[in-house]
């Protein structure tokens, strides 16, 4: 290969350049500091986001590099829908930043490892969203689980947070391994890991072995079903999720979500939808079939199980794996655009809910009993409506940007083709299930009394600006998201075309 | 001006609510006493809801009662890419509804003043809930309409949950749950209908022409399914027999003004959308329905008026009754007569004057006993002479005394159903007669039990009889009784064409499906 056959363009990874340059810069700052600089490195993190998605808007406009091109020998796509879920990556990482300030402040933990490591699961994310390669995809994978592994057990004295970090990395890598086997079996059936490089040559036929090719598809649907935690590979989510810092649940359940969704989305939706020959066919018959039951079992296990908790972030956990549920009802649909607008309506209700959660639950996270809340309703408005607010976004009731999200899906998914319709029937009785449980924690924070000895939490700057943000953003998707949808539509590109008309 | 009003009318409110935030925010802080505070936010309420009840009255110099179409309409795109508009606009279906919901919030507001549990949120809620209702009405654009049937659900299960009685929290989450089981279901039927109608948008005037016309032709099983997903969400909230049980908790633990708002015009909203949406749009299957609905509308009637009858809480004797009198205007719109529909429009009004009122009378004494008990009470026509006159007024108008409102409403609808051509229409007319026999004889016994008589318990007898306050809220409501009562063409005239092009909606498309 000729080195100009790369086709290298340092701007098609400037977001992935800024954002890994920004982690390092912040170890070093707080390698030279006295005593950790979390107000700096705050700032850094922040301004480094900001060039990140200045790039990001320099990429979406085209003035750096043409659209739609491929970079790096086809390492690097730019389009639409890796830059769409590269804001929702960046805007995770923003919001999980602002969170971060108070936490570390609360819990006197060290600040600089603290936002490096969101710096580089950031990167990571980013590198699965622009992902053209299998390899790629492997790389930011790796580069996201590391950081967040260690993220997940920040708290190293707190034998809850060990827990969630060992078990965390544990099944992670399992489900890692996975995912590298199916590559490998790919690569062996197709001699390529290029994802459009699949794609063209299941078209061809021209597969070594047609069962390699399914058995390393399958090995890949359970890595990537596992990193989304859906069912039945969800069984590390709860106990992760609730172990965790109220602040790394939060940035785990959105931002990595996000970006393996990107990738699992580009993988199938792209490399895996070759309607024309025999094997081909099966293979795309066979993920959207499988992807429609796990859909219903995510969904259903997420909210019924939901039903029982008593714990508000195990409670949350389970209805995080049902929105991932939720989110599949659109992958089937084989368009990007239902999954990137209900990740992203999810992101910023689900970190504006834990925002609330870190607040009420104290340092430490003590109380996260939601009968810990009785009665906080009326004591400390701000949060507990705001809360009251996410958690009816979650449960899909308008006017907030979880309606408009479930809306976009069922939609979607109703238009798409008949045979997916029981999909949405399934998905609106599941929303219907899952009300309940949303409207407890209000229950309690509103219509119980208060016990004696509460005292107010403290709500510091950051915190506020999230409740600020995302609140403004949940009606924003809510109301008006003409703009959001309309960017969406713009990329209905190759990614969708090639699934829609398989259905047809 | 003309085609802003109706947004006026809707938002409004919502501008009140935002006013009292701010003011709480602004003000809330500076040590000024809370008793001072509060009675400026139950001003402040009253102000808007007053403001709002004027500016809806202006719609009657706009509108045109020969029209049956719908007028003073905007239409702005709003989510273009999901082929969403903002359409609002008022027919003779809604006017009075609209008008209905103006007037009875002030006078909620009003049989609210002694709340002193966390006033401005409480009106906050009460204002909010106001644009909901009022949106529901105004709405021609499906996905407008359900966004807004849904708001109504959050500050009202709010207002339940925080100032009900003692078993709030289960009435509040049942009433929340019911409404929504029904209405996501709805959401999928009007996502279906978006598509059989080529998914360019969700206009109900452009649907319902479509289907009436014959462009847009469903087949029969979609149209049941269809039909099925919008009478379920509509018959929950009406409540129409047996999905009524969430409806007596909701009355019993809401508050009064709760209560008021609930039975005047929230369950309205209910039978509204089975005249928007299922007689209209889905003739045929409606027609093969009604045999049922009539069934469900007289159990309802029957039923409602047997337990009412034997409760001994006078508020959820009154609940019941709501079932009974819902279930007339179920049995009006399914004889798909002319007299039947306009009866079952001005039963709805009435209902919501009436029953209103009588929520309003147990709240009066209930604020001063604090007990809704018949037999706490006994011969308080002593000590309380205007109550009782009031009292009396407002349930001979809901039992249908001639010249009274309810008289009109319930003649029309078995008048209506009696020249109708469903099968079985006469037997149901006969037995639903029943039920105004009956509810003349639980709602007069309550009266005897109640007022008349001698003053059995000691504390009932240096009870006050009304103040200013409820006056204000009272009266207002007698009048539109007796206006209702002696002079219904002031208000059926606006209705007829409207009324009329359901009528014939349902009609001619059975005339052509039977050619």
């Amino acid at each position: 290969m000729e080195f100009a056959d790369l086709n290298i363009s340092y701007s098609a990874i400037a977001p992935e350049i800024i954002t890994s340059l920004t982690g390092v810069a912040i170890m070093l700052i707080d390698a030279f500091s006295k005593q950790g600089a979390r107000r700096t490195n705050a700032l850094v993190a922040i301004i480094g986001f900001g060039l990140t998605l200045a790039a990001l808007a320099g990429l979406w406009t085209g003035t750096w590099t043409p659209f739609g091109g491929d970079y790096f020998s086809g390492m690097v796509v730019v389009d639409h829908m890796r830059l769409i879920f590269s804001f929702i990556i960046v805007i995770v990482g923003i919001l999980a930043v602002l969170l971060a300030g108070q936490f570390l402040k609360d819990e006197e933990l060290p600040a600089g490892e603290f936002f490096s490591l969101v710096m580089f699961a950031s990167a990571g994310m980013l590198m699965m969203a622009s992902a053209g390669d299998l390899v790629m995809v492997f790389l930011g994978l790796e580069t996201t689980s590391i950081a967040t592994y260690i993220l997940a057990g920040y708290r190293k004295y707190d034998v809850r947070a060990n827990e969630s970090s060992l078990k965390y990395f544990l099944l992670g890598s399992f489900a890692t391994a996975f995912l590298l086997y199916g590559i490998a079996l790919v690569y062996g059936a197709t001699g390529t890991t290029n994802i459009v490089g699949i794609q063209k040559a299941i078209a061809s036929g021209a597969i070594n072995y047609p069962p390699l090719l399914l058995i390393g598809a399958a090995m890949m649907l359970v890595g990537f079903g596992f990193k989304i935690a859906s069912a039945p590979f969800h069984l590390w989510t709860p106990d992760v999720y609730e172990g965790a810092p109220t602040l790394v649940t939060a940035f785990m359940a959105t931002g990595p979500k996000a970006a393996v969704f990107a990738a699992f989305l580009r993988v199938f939706a792209v490399g895996f939808s070759s309607p024309t020959t025999g094997v081909g066919e099966t293979l795309q018959e066979t993920w959207v079939s499988v992807l429609a039951v796990i859909a219903v079992l995510t969904m259903t296990i997420g909210n019924v199980v939901a039903l029982t908790q008593k714990n508000i972030k195990r409670m949350l956990a389970y209805s995080s794996i049902a929105h991932a549920g939720y989110a599949l009802v659109g992958f089937v649909t084989g368009d990007f655009g239902p999954v990137a607008f209900y990740l992203l309506a999810y992101a910023v209700m689900n970190i504006g809910a834990f925002a609330v959660i870190q607040m009420l639950a104290r340092p430490g996270d003590r109380k996260t009993e939601i009968s810990d809340y009785a009665g906080v309703g009326f004591e400390t408005p701000l949060l507990s409506f705001s809360l009251a607010i996410f958690l009816l976004s979650l449960a899909g009731i308008p006017p907030t940007g979880g309606f408009i999200a479930k809306f976009f899906v069922f939609r979607s998914a109703w238009e798409s083709t008949p045979g997916l319709r029981w999909l949405v029937i399934v998905a609106v009785i599941n929303s219907i299930i899952s009300i309940y449980y949303y409207l407890y924690p209000i229950i309690v924070m509103f219509f119980r009394p208060l016990p004696a000895g509460f005292s107010k939490p403290k709500v510091g700057a950051g915190v506020t600006a999230v409740l600020v943000l995302t609140l403004a953003g949940v009606f924003f998707l809510g109301l008006m998201p003409d703009r959001v949808l309309g960017a969406l539509n713009q990329g209905r590109g190759a990614a969708r075309v090639a699934i829609q008309e398989a259905f047809r | 001006m003309e085609s802003q009003i109706i947004s006026i009318i809707t938002f409004l409110p919502l501008l009140g609510a935002a006013a009292l935030l701010l003011h709480g925010i602004f003000w809330g802080s500076r040590g000024v006493e809370k008793a001072r505070l509060d009675e400026q936010y139950r001003w402040i309420t009253l102000f808007f809801t007053i403001a709002t009840f004027a500016v809806s009255l202006a719609t009657l110099g706009y509108f045109d009662q020969s029209q049956a179409g719908p007028q003073m309409v905007m239409r702005t795109p709003w989510i273009t890419t999901l082929g969403v508009n903002y359409f609002v606009g008022i027919d003779g279906i809604s006017i009075w509804l609209v008008i209905l919901t103006t007037f009875i919030m002030p006078i909620s507001v009003l049989a609210s003043w002694r709340v002193t549990k966390r006033v401005r949120e409480y009106m906050i809620f009460m204002l909010v809930l106001e644009t909901g209702m009022l949106g529901v009405f105004v709405s021609l654009d499906m996905f407008l309409f359900y966004l807004f049937f849904e708001i109504t659900l959050i500050p009202m299960y709010f207002l339940i949950g925080v100032w009900g009685g003692e078993r709030r929290i289960y009435a509040a989450i049942k009433f929340f749950l019911y409404t929504v089981v029904g209405s996501l279901l709805m959401l999928v039927a009007i996502i279906a209908l978006y598509f059989l109608n080529g998914a360019t948008s969700f206009d109900i005037i452009e649907i319902t022409a479509n289907i009436s016309s014959g462009r847009l032709t469903i087949s029969h099983n979609v149209q049941l399914w269809l039909w099925l997903a919008f009478a379920l969400a509509f018959c929950i909230k009406v409540p129409l027999w047996p999905l009524h049980t969430w409806l007596p908790d909701a009355h019993v633990e809401a508050p009064t003004a709760g209560s008021i708002i609930l039975a005047g015009v929230l369950l309205k909203m209910g039978t509204y959308g089975l005249m928007r949406f299922n007689l209209p749009m889905f003739p045929e299957v409606s027609r093969d329905m009604a045999p049922v609905m009539m069934t469900l509308a007289v159990i309802g009637i029957i039923y409602g008026a047997l337990v009412a009858m034997v409760q001994p809480d006078m508020k959820k004797l009154v609940a019941y009754s709501s079932v009974s009198h819902l279930g007339f205007v179920v049995l009006g719109i399914f004889a798909f007569t002319e007299q039947s529909l306009q009866g079952a429009l001005y039963q709805m009004l009435n209902h919501g004057i009436s029953t209103g009122a009588l929520f309003y009378c147990v709240g009066v004494v209930y604020e001063r006993r604090h007990t809704r008990e018949i037999a706490d009470y006994g011969g308080i026509a002593t000590p309380m002479p205007g109550y009782s006159t009031v009292f009396l007024i407002v349930a001979l108008s809901s039992l249908g005394l001639p010249l009274l409102n309810g008289f009109i409403g319930e003649f029309l609808i078995l008048i209506g159903a009696f020249s109708s051509s469903v099968p079985y229409a006469k037997t149901f007319a006969v037995i639903g007669a029943l039920g105004v026999i009956l509810s003349a004889v639980y709602l007069l016994w309550m009266l005897q039990r109640v007022l008349f008589g001698e003053v059995q318990k000691e504390e009932n007898a240096k009870l006050q009889d009304l103040d200013w306050r409820e006056k204000a809220g009272l009266l207002p409501l007698v009048a539109m009784a007796i206006i209702m009562g002696v002079m219904p063409m002031l208000f059926l005239r606006a209705t007829q064409p409207a009324v009329n092009a359901v009528k014939d909606a349902v009609e001619t498309r059975i005339i052509r499906a039977a050619k």
